[in-house]
């Protein structure tokens, strides 16, 4: 299971958040905890180089996209491998949908459209769409060229 | 990576100056949501509005119930609509809002037409929707579009209803069990994605029928599939099934040629699945290892940190179980301490610790050092808790592991990591005596500026009871004194404590503690000073050189002589009355002992936390329990109690386990015993021993349970009689026999009359390892080599055929029941020979070291020399009687 996708900015407010079997009581403390892991470590690491974190039973792999920090968390069969392949669709996605390595401003303009694409990407805490072209139609409800 | 070309545009400027959502308030949101009612549809406006929306429910705000349904009976009206991007919106819109069920209903109608429409991405997207926002009575009625569009030839349409199918699965399991013949279809489809889904699907469909699973499994394995996600799907259901199908081991591992095809797959994470599935085999043979091992070096090199990451936690699992098969990759793991990522920097670092050999172990040290400063405490204390093992089993190497301890202990770090150093040290003056002074000094310095007050006093309490016994325990007193200066009041007051522990023990010192301890007399805080005059009274002497009564000494370092748990159990039902609480009436049967003790071996302590957890206090208890029963008094002192075993199956009416005590010419059974019937209450239990089949021993007495009510352990005894030092042994069975009375359950009243019972118990024996306790040395060569060769005896055996050389080592550090030595006791994979180090002490206090060298001759059969040393000539030839007869 995904447990979650959260986008933060460089200060570390949240911009987006899609938590799935995640207790409510929980999100803040995976909030504070997901966007601390980013403070430390987050420094200085080039666009999308990923890192790579565990905690307990839950993984963790979380880079950085022009202003914008991505976390993804996962357990059980979405283990770091697997993370990793969901984070890299959900950079091309995002970087697709803003042409570049977006700033904060420029994610906040697409807000719609990120939504869009993760909604395809991950449902309910399954990895879905895995190809940034499929998505990108599939977000303007056109057919994918091919299957 | 590349930054894709952009032109240099215009908004970059004021892109940093305000936010699209800047001073958004969810009031003036949900007023614009009133253009969703507009005759005149505007579609980008009504975009931008969801969009806001959505940004606010992301954000954490949320809609109270009216404003739920108003926004959502709003959207619904949007599918008036014809515009696409709107439509996608609105699809996304109700599922964030998850309408309630009497809700549904009013976009029900709407989204079933775009279930069939013409679109496939409106019949794709209302699948979801509705699947999401569904229940079991709508479900039914749409269960045959689902069917249809699992197999629709458009691959969105049918991954929307199979993703659906596993959601739905959780909720209406019935439903979507009948569609197992449309999924099947699936998991054939060209399209990778499709096949993925529904190779899940189906797996979950049928997960509880094992054969089913079976049958998939080995029907996809021979077939191809497309998907490099559904082809880790499969690997691990390989997994399983070859987990399930239980140890058949004769000839190849079933599947094991499939897994090891997937090593050569294009996709790395086929790659990695097939390998880590590999790893995690039971009994996985060294040849099995060796490709994945071969993998799993490759991608250590890798560019992709993840790679390297998922690379390095599998080896660190490898070597826990296999330390010799990851050797090979040392090299490439020693070039990660340096990598970037630090978690990949750890996990490489304690596999190094797992597989390194003694004279690596300095060269290793030097690199961790450097690497130490700039990692957070999280790891340090992986990395703490991977030293600590390897001190254990290289305790010549203590030297420079309690230097390092001792220096990461002077630095910067918060309090679990400093209490994970400090547990780690305790563990290791425990363990290896040699470093006990060393250690205890770096203790001292450590509370000299110590911020955490836990680890103060557990620490002053550790120093209270090592402190008296080294060479010279006055060093000790002035970092002890100090604390009653510096401290707050806990720590004063544990320091008073242990100045009284040392003025117990050392008499010389004590005329200098009792000035110290008068001084603390006025001290602020009450505890301290009631501390300081309890002791002052319980030392007696007033002041000058006596040795200290046994009482003050029992009082002092003896344990509490009750159970804890009892005794806390007793304090939560006391009622406050004038009646005070009498430390009397708490019970002292040691409740649930055997969980407790069979966990022991499993885990080392864990340091300072609870000292009595030790094994060597189970045998302090054992000694007090014993001493307590005036029959047993002139037995003398207890040599050995053996670890309890079990003369029950589990979970049977009584359960019954025995503790063999062994003393000089006597042996004692103690027979723990647990009523687990609520409607019984058993009296006059005892234990009938026959000793046929052991004939040096007599019985000399037995010591019934008065009384055995329900869940409440209780200890008969049987006492034998033995010829004097003589490890004599022999078979004992058991009859268990009481008296049974009923008990109401509702009101507890006992009848009055009973009725004689007995229960048949499993044997007990006593054998030769009894007769040993396992006590380590730090320095087995030094050992050896003073213990001179005036009684070594030395002799050659032949084992037989055996299963391993492993099994065969083990089984005879069993039989003699001594402690292994320098980690001797593991043996390597697949080697042919081994040493093994074993010390103990015999029955009678005699020191014993045996040297055992194994070899395996011919296909199985193995072959040892043991050469034996020890204080006297006739518990040399005992031993190899012992191996001799066994």
């Amino acid at each position: 299971m995904i447990l979650a996708v959260v986008f933060a900015n460089s200060v570390g407010n949240i911009l987006v958040e899609r938590f799935n079997g995640v207790p409510a009581e929980e999100r803040l403390h995976w909030r504070s905890f997901l966007v601390k892991l980013g403070a430390d470590n987050l420094k200085g690491v080039k666009n999308e180089e990923l890192l790579v974190a565990c905690h307990k039973s839950v993984y963790i792999v979380y880079t950085i996209l022009g202003d914008v920090s991505i976390y993804v968390v996962g357990k059980d069969e979405y283990d770091e491998l697997a993370l990793s392949e969901v984070i890299f669709v959900i950079t091309s996605a995002v970087k697709d949908v803003c042409g570049k390595p977006p700033t904060e401003r420029l994610f906040l303009d697409k807000y719609g459209r990120i939504c869009l694409c993760l909604d395809e990407i991950v449902w309910k805490g399954y990895l879905e769409n895995t190809e940034k072209d499929r998505i990108r139609r599939l977000i303007r409800l056109k057919p994918p060229v091919e299957f | 990576m590349a930054q894709p070309l952009v032109k240099k545009d215009d908004d970059r400027d004021d892109e940093a100056e305000y936010s699209p959502f800047l001073g958004i308030e969810k009031g003036a949101v949900l007023q614009e949501a009133r253009v969703f009612n507009d005759p005149q549809l505007d579609p980008r406006r009504c975009s931008q509005v969801i969009t806001k929306l959505l940004y606010l429910l992301n954000q954490g705000e949320s809609f109270t119930k009216v404003e739920a349904t108003e926004v959502f009976f709003a959207v619904t009206k949007l599918f008036q609509s014809r515009d696409i991007g709107l439509r996608r919106m609105v699809y996304l819109m109700i599922k964030e809002l998850s309408p309630s069920a009497d809700e549904v209903i009013i976009v029900t109608s709407s989204l079933m037409k775009d279930m069939n429409s013409k679109t496939d991405m409106y019949r794709a997207n209302a699948i979801r929707v509705l699947c999401r926002i569904t229940d079991g009575t709508l479900l039914t009625q749409i269960e045959r579009y689902l069917k249809q569009a699992i197999v629709d030839k458009n691959p969105v349409v049918a991954s929307a209803a199979l993703v659906s199918g596993i959601h739905l699965l959780q909720t209406n399991p019935e439903i979507v069990k009948r569609w197992s013949n449309e999924v099947q279809e699936a998991v054939q489809s060209r399209a990778a994605l499709v096949q993925f889904h529904a190779l899940a699907l189906l797996h979950q469909i049928r997960q509880n029928d094992r054969l089913a699973v079976s049958k998939l499994v080995t029907s996809l394995t021979r077939g191809t599939v497309r998907s490099p996600l559904a082809q880790c799907l499969l690997i691990r259901y390989t997994s399983q099934v070859i987990r399930e199908s239980g140890s058949t081991q004769t000839g190849d591992r079933p599947f094991y040629d499939f897994l090891e095809g997937c090593l050569r797959h294009k996709a790395e994470m086929v790659i990695f699945e097939a390998a880590r599935a590999i790893t995690e085999l039971n009994g996985v043979t060294s040849r099995e290892l060796t490709p994945a091992i071969t993998v799993l070096q490759l991608f250590l090199s890798s560019s992709k940190p993840v790679l390297r990451f998922a690379a390095v936690r599998t080896l660190n699992k490898v070597a826990m179980t296999h330390p010799m098969a990851v050797t090979n990759c040392n090299i490439d793991m020693e070039s990660l301490i340096s990598d970037q990522n630090r978690s990949i920097a750890t996990l490489a670092i304690t596999t190094l610790l797992k597989t390194g050999n003694e004279s690596s172990v300095d060269r290793l040290m030097k690199q961790i050092t450097n690497f130490m400063s700039d990692i957070a405490d999280e790891f340090k204390i992986v990395v703490v808790e991977a030293i600590r093992s390897l001190c254990l089993k290289f305790p010549l190497k203590y030297r420079s592991l309690m230097n390092f301890l001792s220096n990461i202990l002077r630095e910067e770090g918060g309090f679990e990591y400093k209490k994970a150093i400090v547990d780690s040290i305790v563990i290791l003056i425990r363990d290896i005596p040699d470093a006990k002074e060393s250690g205890l000094l770096h203790l001292c310095e450590f509370i000299e500026d110590c911020e955490f007050t836990y680890l103060s006093t557990q620490i002053l309490h550790f120093l209270g009871i090592e402190g008296p016994k080294t060479s010279d325990p006055s060093k000790y007193i002035r970092y002890i004194y100090n604390r009653v200066h510096l401290e707050n009041a806990t720590v004063r007051a544990s320091a008073v404590s242990t100045l009284a522990k040392f003025g117990a023990l050392v008499d010389s010192l004590k005329p200098r503690i009792f000035v110290l301890l008068r001084r603390c007399l006025f001290d602020s805080d009450d505890e301290v000073r009631d501390r300081a005059t309890l002791y002052i009274n319980t030392l007696g002497g007033d002041g000058s050189v006596v040795e200290t009564d046994k009482d003050v000494k029992d009082f002092l370092f003896g344990s509490l002589d009750l159970p804890l748990a009892n005794l806390e159990t007793s304090l939560k039902t006391y009622e406050p009355s004038e009646e005070p609480f009498d430390i009397n009436s708490v019970p002292k049967e040691i409740k649930s002992q055997p969980l407790a003790e069979k966990k022991a071996p499993g885990k080392k302590p864990t340091g300072l936390g609870a000292p009595p957890a030790a094994p060597v206090s189970t045998v302090d208890a054992y000694e007090k329990l014993l001493s307590s029963i005036p029959e047993f008094a002139n037995f003398g002192k207890l040599f050995k109690s053996s670890a309890p075993v079990e003369l029950t199956e589990a979970e049977t009416e009584y359960s019954v386990n025995a503790v063999k005590h062994i003393f000089d010419s006597n042996v004692v059974f103690q027979y723990n015993c647990t009523n687990t019937i609520p409607d019984q209450l058993l009296e006059n239990v005892t234990v009938i021993v026959d000793s046929s089949e052991a004939e040096e021993f007599a019985e000399v007495l037995s010591k019934p349970i008065r009384s055995l009510p329900y869940d409440t352990p209780g200890q008969t005894f049987v006492a034998f009689e033995k010829p004097e030092g003589v490890p004599a042994v022999g078979k004992f069975s058991n009859m268990l026999k009481f008296i049974v009375k009923e008990v109401d359950p509702t009101t507890g009243e006992t009848e009055d009359d009973g009725v004689e019972d007995e229960y048949q118990l499993e044997d007990l024996e006593v054998v030769a390892a009894d007769y040993m306790l396992k006590v380590g040395v730090s320095n087995f060569r030094n050992a050896w080599e003073s213990m001179g060769d005036d009684f070594e005896r030395v002799d050659e055996y032949g084992l037989g055929p055996r299963e391993s050389l492993a099994e065969a080592v083990s089984a005879v550090i069993n039989l003699l029941g001594m402690q292994p030595c320098e980690g001797t006791e593991a043996v390597p994979n697949n080697s042919r020979s081994h040493s093994c180090l074993l010390s103990g002490v015999y029955i009678g206090n005699v020191k014993v070291l045996a040297r055992i060298s194994f070899g395996v001759d011919g296909p199985k059969d193995v072959a040892m020399k043991l050469a034996v040393r020890s204080e006297d000539e006739g518990v040399s030839d005992a031993i190899h009687e012992i191996v001799a007869s066994g």
